[in-house]
């Protein structure tokens, strides 16, 4: 049993590789969104300068710092103190939606001096820790209600304030960690169907009531389709009941949920579903940013020679949709490349949390591979026109020190834990 | 806890790998699939065809002096969403404040230009130097605000050529719709183009206007360019330059002449036919009308009591007066009801005809006078008892002949015809047998029911001097449509030539003295036709030189008063300048 960690084991030492090359390869795209395009006399978009380029090499300098600072520190300390964290996180969260400057319609900066603090990042890394302490506690008694309760309620406080800033990405993050962590802590799958299915029935009756204006029969087959599930799998009357019953408040339920929501979400929502009305306005980002990612075929445009990119039609290219222009400068050499490195990182965090033998160590794991997977998988999803547009950074490669620090934060910790991973 | 070998490991490694093989099944439809769809839609993106205005060709006097031509001028052009239901965007915004616009007005402007189907709106039609700095300087801030630069019609002379040159205007919705329905891909007209609205520029619209080209320029998400080298799709081709027949001094020399009395006249070239100055007055600059005219200068010009828009060389119809009295001899001759050493009862300033007393316009009468001295001195009375032994046919003939009663065909739109009245014509006004041959001593010296245009007197005194009954009035050079072979008058010759003999006494020793010359003999005709509106006006016609005529004139001075006084050194004036162009050595008259 190792207690010292060397951070150089060879399951650990291709997670350095990895980050490594994430941070190679954000520089490389953001040198290229910053450059403009070849051979015009002007710089295109001075929002988009070298500066940024800049900038982000020095959050990767301290990035390098977080992360192996988070790969040296003794766990335990950090499940000591998760409840302390959690209580100022939640402080620093209700702060920034008292004091916060209005920006674009949302709170979710402080600024201190020149630095501007996002709360909700931090948050990320305190929820992760503090679920896994929670769910860590009860594992060797076996009762996996109590964890759960508390686990979904420290979950959905932080998840509320978040949303109301409004920040729906990040607050979609609270919920996959807590995702990610109750099933890995042990839940049925009649249990996860129960759960999960009111939402497809939720979003299956939208679309069938906003988009097909109101044609109910997809909604109809859906419900279908559970009713023969539940009769296949035998499940009790009482039981199948209630499933049905939270079918039918999801999908009605969604319709009150709907009118809740602002303007410009709703608008992003529908120009998921028709980008072809909402071409100029919400459809905008999402049709420009597959019309990228399309015209760069297989090999791409070649670095530095994307149109798309150095005409700026790409909006947020250097942030939320950095993935656009590599899809476009680099082809599906590129994305799939990128994609590939994002796999190997979660699927060796997966064998890290399966390996480790201490609950905490194997749950905090767990919470970093959820993180990890939603942000890669929601954010390229959004960029490919898979799912409708939200503000999501890809980790490591978008523009941006809070996540580019919470992000190495939580690898350097993923470090941690697979150098323990004998620790009991 | 989960172990690798344990369910939740591989459902959840299930689970990533599902979402990423969707996700990457997604790129390759995205990335090899539909690459070139979205090949396609990038290039769209990024390239914009522009349309390349042609410049419209120049219009020329005919020695190549060039009285209309284009200057480029840079308007400052708006994308239309920078105008949302009445309310500025940034970009607007700042303009306005960094130009000084007034917001309420230019807002309201602006409005107006998004209910036509325009692309864009013109915030300054034509900028200054400044502005077009400003903007060049500040594109990046200004999204949607662009310099357009396009060819605008200039007219040298302003007011000089108007009624002849014309001028252009805005296309109108209708115009855009029909050329859109031609040629829906490159339509002719878009809105906010100009066409040839009035005079040479609408008769040679075709020739004029040219050939647009197109361009494909590469653009940024703001529709910047972005210094590429464009690629041209589509050749511009500037039209083609159309001459006139008239001549720039000699229209300045008839211009000063007039000394801006509202009326007319004009010059024609013997025996061609062309127009050598025409001058209507009051007139209009014809420079208002091309950026668009502003509604008070439009509603001033409309509402001027001198009619400033009226063509009078082609529009306008006057009694003919004493130069008629041409007509009544030679159809007097022609029809045996005179010879030239006629005399009739002597002149004592009037005539009795039925209960009816007919003056003469010398009311202290002329005593007895033959044929030739009555035209010389355009005594009314002589003309009342010839013309009795005329019928209204056998004069009528004789006028039409000369080219009365009928449009000269020269192109411009509204020409007058004219009335030279037959028997028909007066039972059709006063009904059968409700009119007596009384008329006829009216017809006789051009008073009455007699209505001819400047034009049509030119015509006339061209086809005296001539003796070409195909002699017609042209206004551009190289128009060879329409110029038809000389062909003789139906006129003895010798009759012809009496007229013409007795119009150069007209300006030797008659009422048309003042158009006498040193150097050239002048044959003409003076007038002073009764106006039932105010006061007389004043009338000459002539041809020059009287032996060998290079040239015919006429000017007509409304309410001018006598012909011979008043019209007659206007003549004068004129002929002058003419004659020393061509270079006569002229002296004192």
């Amino acid at each position: 049993m190792r207690t010292r960690n060397d951070g150089a084991s060879s399951d650990t030492i291709l997670l350095y590789v990895l980050y490594v090359l994430f941070c190679l390869f954000s520089l490389m795209i953001l040198w290229s969104v910053t450059e403009g395009i070849q051979g015009s006399y002007q710089q295109v978009d001075p929002v988009v300068s070298k500066s940024i380029f800049w900038r982000q090499a020095v959050w990767i300098l301290l990035g390098w710092v977080a992360l192996l600072m988070a790969s040296r520190v003794p766990l335990h300390w950090l499940e000591v103190s998760a409840p302390l964290a959690y209580l100022v996180m939640i402080g620093a969260l209700v702060l920034v939606l008292l004091t916060a400057p209005e920006v674009a319609g949302s709170r979710r900066w402080f600024a201190l001096g020149p630095l501007r603090l996002q709360p909700s990042e931090p948050a990320k890394v305190v929820l992760i820790l503090v679920l896994a302490k929670t769910f860590s506690r009860h594992v060797a008694h076996g009762r996996r209600l109590l964890p759960q309760t508390a686990g979904w309620l420290l979950t959905m406080i932080p998840l509320a304030l978040v949303l109301k800033e409004p920040d729906l990405g990040t607050s979609l993050v609270f919920a996959a960690i807590l995702l990610g962590v109750v099933f890995w802590h042990g839940l049925s799958w009649v249990i996860l169907l129960s759960a999960l299915s009111p939402l497809v029935s939720a979003v299956i009756s939208f679309y069938s009531d906003r988009v097909l204006e109101g044609q109910p029969w997809p909604w109809g087959l859906y419900l279908m389709l559970v009713l023969a599930i539940l009769f296949v799998a035998r499940r009790g009357l009482i039981e199948s009941f209630l499933l049905v019953l939270a079918n039918i408040v999801g999908g009605i339920g969604t319709n009150i949920f709907w009118a809740g929501l602002k303007g410009y979400q709703q608008a992003r929502i529908l120009s998921f579903f028709q980008p072809e009305k909402f071409q100029h306005d919400a459809g905008y980002q999402a049709i420009q940013s597959k019309i990228a990612i399309g015209s760069g075929g297989l090999f791409g445009t070649h670095y530095l020679q994307g149109t798309q990119k150095g005409l700026a039609f790409l909006p947020e290219r250097h942030t939320d949709f950095i993935f656009s222009v590599v899809g476009e400068e680099l082809g599906l050499l590129g994305t799939i490349g990128l994609l590939g490195l994002f796999l190997i990182l979660i699927m060796r965090g997966l064998s890290i949390a399966s390996a480790a033998r201490k609950p905490f160590n194997s749950l905090l794991a767990i919470g970093i591979v959820s993180y990890f997977t939603f942000h890669v998988v929601v954010n390229v999803s959004i960029t490919t026109g898979l799912l409708p547009v939200t503000g999501l950074p890809l980790p490591f490669m978008s523009y941006g020190g809070s996540n580019f620090l919470v992000s190495s934060f939580l690898l350097g910790l993923l470090i941690n834990v697979g150098s323990r991973s004998f620790e009991k | 806890m989960a172990r690798p070998t344990q369910l939740p490991t591989r459902i959840y490694r299930g689970v990533v790998w599902l979402a990423f093989g969707i996700i990457a099944a997604n790129l390759v439809y995205l990335q090899v699939v539909k690459q070139q769809h979205f090949k396609d839609q990038a290039t769209d993106n990024v390239e914009v065809s522009q349309r390349v205005r042609a410049p419209r060709g120049n219009i020329l006097d005919r020695d190549g002096i060039v009285l209309a031509d284009n200057v480029f001028r840079s308007s400052i052009v708006l994308k239309r969403s920078c105008l949302k239901d009445g309310v500025p965007d940034s970009t607007l915004s700042r303009l306005m404040d960094w130009y000084g616009l007034d917001p309420e007005e230019t807002v309201d402007r602006l409005a107006h230009q998004l209910d036509s189907d325009r692309p864009k709106l013109v915030l300054v039609a034509d900028a200054s130097m400044a502005q077009i700095a400003l903007l060049e300087e500040n594109l990046r801030v200004l999204p949607g605000a662009a310099l357009d630069a396009r060819p605008w019609r200039r007219y040298r002379h302003g007011a000089l050529f108007a009624h002849v040159i014309g001028y252009t205007g805005e296309v109108t919705a209708d115009e855009v719709a029909e050329s859109r329905r031609q040629n829906a891909d490159f339509p002719t007209f878009l809105s906010g183009f100009t066409r040839g609205r009035e005079g040479v520029e609408t008769i040679r619209e075709d020739v004029l206007r040219g050939q647009d080209g197109s361009i494909i320029l590469a653009v940024d998400a703001n529709g910047i360019e972005v210094g590429r080298e464009p690629r041209v799709t589509r050749t511009a081709r500037q039209g083609q330059d159309v001459r006139l027949t008239l001549s720039a001094p000699l229209q300045e020399a008839l211009s000063d002449a007039m000394a801006g009395r509202p009326g007319c006249a004009v010059a024609l070239a013997l025996p061609s036919g062309d127009v050598l100055a025409a001058v209507s007055l009051p007139t209009y600059d014809t420079n208002l009308f091309t950026r668009g005219i502003s509604s008070e200068d439009w509603q001033s010009l409309l509402g001027d009591g001198d009619h400033p828009l009226l063509n009078r060389i082609v529009q306008a119809t006057y009694p003919p007066g004493s130069p008629y009295k041409i007509v009544t001899s030679l159809s007097a001759l022609e029809n045996g009801a005179a010879v030239r050493s006629s005399r009739f009862d002597p002149c004592l300033g009037g005539y009795q005809f039925g209960n009816r007393v007919f003056h003469c316009w010398n009311r202290n009468g002329h005593g007895n006078l033959n044929h030739g001295e009555a035209l010389v001195h355009s005594c009314d009375v002589f003309y009342y008892q010839v013309v009795q032994l005329l019928t209204l046919e056998q004069i009528r003939k004789t006028a039409l002949a000369l080219g009365l009663g009928a449009r000269t065909g020269v192109p411009f739109h509204g020409e007058a015809a004219g009335i030279v009245p037959d028997g028909a014509w007066y039972d059709d006004r006063f009904g059968p047998r409700r009119w007596t041959r009384g008329v006829l001593l009216n017809n006789a010296i051009g008073q009455g029911e007699l209505l001819v245009t400047p034009i049509q007197m030119a015509v006339l005194t061209g086809r005296i001097a001539l003796g070409d009954a195909n002699f017609s009035p042209h206004f551009i050079l190289d128009d060879q449509r329409i110029r038809a072979t000389p062909a003789p008058l139906p006129f003895r010759e010798a009759n012809l030539d009496w007229v013409r003999k007795t119009m150069h006494q007209v300006v030797d020793i008659g009422t048309g003295v003042k158009a006498r010359l040193e150097a050239v003999d002048v044959a003409g005709k003076t007038g002073t036709s009764q106006n039932p509106h105010g006061e007389d006006h004043a009338w000459f016609v002539c041809f020059a030189p009287a032996k060998d005529p290079q040239v015919a004139f006429v000017v007509i001075l409304e309410q001018g008063g006598s012909g011979g006084a008043e019209a007659a050194p206007v003549a004068a004036r004129w002929l002058i300048d003419y004659f020393e162009s061509v270079g006569t050595r002229m002296g004192e008259s």
